[in-house]
């Protein structure tokens, strides 16, 4: 099976504005691979086009994972696959509390057709103990299985509780949407650390981080970097891509955008 | 445990008499000033027109055919030979009747008025289950007591009267659960609910309905509050064809308080009114209401609230909530929240919103693999989650969880 997340000449409106304009990019497993971008370049759209947002309508193109056109599918069977999204913003769930909504995600990995749910979720005590692990790894207070999901969370509690879904789903493919927004930097580094540790444990993830900033890349190294502006990836490169990024600014890819389009 | 007595029943009430009532009443032993009150119930709704309500529709209801039960054949009270230790009575009302006649005598009819309007006269003239609790000053109570209606089968009414009398300083839980599988054709629940909290009383009143299809359920609801008292106050509207709650909150004494919650699911034809209304006498007291409507299929509710406050009622500090949550197009909820104020020196705000499920709390769970129906399940259950984590009694948390469940 092709493990490789592969995106072909990816095409996304947002109420009939194009945002995507042909976005050619490959994931492999094993993989950190860093996007790195302007604000409105059209990484978060990216992103959420992947998991299946209902908003993003997709005019062209494919996305290949695991032999299947990821985006002919609903969002909770992209899950299914291997997928996992870590939001920019996290959506609260008021009522729903994070031990009842991990559980509920876990026990949904695990249904399969035919089987009664009752026969396939997770031991109560197995699941608890591999949260109350991680959620200590994470740095997360144990008061926060009975909090309801991102209600009341700052913006480091929700990210560090994205984390802990994702060390808890245990995703082949992790796309990370500005993880590093609203982070300080001792909060950056728990929850890089925590992708780390989640990657070594998983070798074969894959990992798309998108991020405006490099800061982020110093805690969670990539193995490749992509540039993207105006709907487009513009450049390939290895991690000295983000450093030369940082140094000079998008401005210059900018300006050699510009001067490739002329020609 | 239930009291059941080979069934019998009053006439249909359009061949009903106030001789045959005074005979029953008499025939039980009642002292003659409740037969007299309920005689004159009686005549009251008779030479009454029915109220007119704009929205609960009894255009199917057939009165004429409804028959009242004779004898007690739907309470179960839930009591503990402890409480008696403790001076607590808690019984049902025809015991209390015979047993602490003066103490009913003195609370009987003081707090929901018999003679409103038809069908509080109607549960006046013809009330026979109930539970009385009577809690002395200075008690406390710590076991939730639960009293269960249900109705008997094959029976077309029930018209319960609960008395529940807290004295000052006393504190007690108080459940009252009406339950019933789906009925043929129809039923007719009134029941009639009497609250007194004393001074620096507090009073948790659950009060849960969960009838099975075809029951009307037209029920009248008062607490009357003393200074420093303290009303938390739990509703669930679950179940029933229809429903039609006119409940007040009276807080007479300076520094009362109420904290209302209720929990409203309408979903398949059913028409759920609830009208709560806090009426602020005493200065500096606090109303807090917040009710959760949820709406599917062709269902309908309506929270008809009002909060008034007297021109006694100073420092008064209120907040109004209403939320409603619509699973389907064809569904509909009415907020009608009111305020009325007499006094200058008050807080008061009401907030109401209505709409559908979240696109985006929708999509970020099913990004975590949970499938649609149950997203829609888990945010339905979360959206009255603040009601339910606040019944105290854990089998009727879960007989309300499964309810809502079988409604989704």
């Amino acid at each position: 099976m092709n493990t490789e997340l592969m995106i072909k000449n990816l095409r996304v409106s947002i109420k009939d504005k194009e945002i995507l304009k042909g976005v050619n990019l490959t994931v492999t497993p094993g993989a950190i691979h860093a996007i790195m971008g302007p604000n409105g370049s059209g990484k978060s759209t990216l992103a959420y086009t992947l998991m299946g947002h209902p908003s993003y309508t997709v005019t062209g193109g494919e996305a290949w994972y695991k032999g299947q056109n990821i985006l002919e599918l609903e969002a909770d069977d992209r899950s299914k696959l291997g997928l996992f999204l870590a939001f920019q913003y996290p959506v609260a769930i008021p009522g729903v509390t994070v031990a009842n909504f991990l559980r509920s995600a876990v026990n949904a990995h695990r249904a399969e057709d035919g089987v009664d749910p009752k026969q396939s979720s997770i031991p109560v005590a197995q699941f608890r103990k591999d949260l109350r692990e991680k959620m200590a790894a994470l740095e997360i207070d144990e008061s926060f299985v009975r909090r309801y999901l991102n209600e009341g969370f700052s913006g480091g509690e929700k990210k560090r509780v994205e984390i802990l879904q994702m060390a808890i789903l245990k995703p082949n493919m992790a796309i990370m949407d500005e993880t590093d927004s609203g982070l300080d930097i001792d909060a950056l580094k728990v929850v890089a650390q925590g992708v780390n540790t989640l990657f070594s444990q998983q070798p074969d993830m894959g990992v798309l981080v998108i991020t405006h900033y490099q800061r982020l890349l110093n805690y969670i190294k990539p193995h490749f970097v992509s540039v993207m502006m105006d709907g487009r990836i513009v450049r390939d490169g290895g991690p000295e891509l983000a450093l030369e990024l940082e140094e000079k600014g998008y401005d210059f890819l900018r300006e050699e955008g510009f001067s490739d389009a002329g020609k | 445990m239930p009291v059941n007595n080979t069934i019998t029943t009053f006439p249909p009430l359009a061949e009903l008499t106030d001789e045959r009532i005074i005979e029953v009443a008499r025939a039980a032993g009642e002292p003659e000033w409740l037969v007299e009150l309920r005689a004159a119930a009686w005549r009251h709704f008779a030479e009454n027109e029915p109220p007119y309500w704009r929205r609960t529709d009894l255009s199917k209801f057939k009165a004429e055919q409804v028959t009242a039960p004779v004898g007690i054949q739907g309470t179960t009270i839930q009591s503990d030979a402890k409480l008696a230790a403790q001076g607590v009575i808690f019984t049902t009302l025809a015991t209390a009747l015979r047993d602490h006649e003066a103490l009913v005598k003195q609370y009987l009819g003081t707090a929901v008025d018999p003679l409103a309007h038809k069908f509080t006269a109607l549960h006046a003239a013809l009330w026979q289950d109930g539970a009385f609790l009577y809690v002395p000053k200075n008690v406390a109570v710590e076991l939730p007591l639960l009293a269960i209606f249900t109705l008997a089968e094959g029976n077309h009414a029930t018209f319960p009267h609960n008395l529940i009398v807290v004295e000052r300083g006393a504190s007690v839980t108080f459940i009252e659960e009406y339950i019933s599988r789906d009925v043929d054709d129809q039923s007719l629940a009134a029941p009639a609910t009497e609250i007194f909290v004393g001074d620096n009383a507090t009073l948790r009143f659950v009060t849960a309905q969960t009838w099975g299809k075809g029951v009307y359920h037209i029920s009248s609801q008062r607490a009357r509050v003393g200074r420093d008292g303290s009303v938390e106050w739990i509703a669930l509207n679950l179940g029933a064809r229809l429903q039609h709650v006119e409940a007040e909150t009276t807080l007479e004494g300076n520094g009362s308080r109420v904290d209302w919650v209720a929990a409203t699911f309408a979903d398949d034809s059913q028409s759920l009114l609830t009208a709560p209304l806090v009426r602020h006498v005493g200065t500096n007291a606090e109303s807090h209401l917040d009710f959760k409507t949820v709406v599917d299929d062709t269902g309908y509710t309506t929270f008809d609230g009002m909060v008034k406050i007297e021109r006694s009622g100073q420092g008064t500090n209120s907040r109004l909530e209403e939320h409603a949550l619509h699973l389907s197009p064809k569904a509909r909820s009415d907020s009608i929240p009111g305020l009325q104020i007499d006094a200058n020196d008050v807080k008061a705000g009401h907030a109401s919103t209505s709409g559908q499920v979240d696109d985006e709390q929708l999509f970020y769970m099913l990004s975590r693999g949970i499938k649609r129906d149950e997203a829609v399940h888990m945010i339905v259950t979360g959206f009255f989650e603040p009601v339910l984590d606040r019944v105290p009694l854990e089998e009727l948390r879960e007989r309300a969880a499964a309810v809502i469940a079988s409604k989704i």
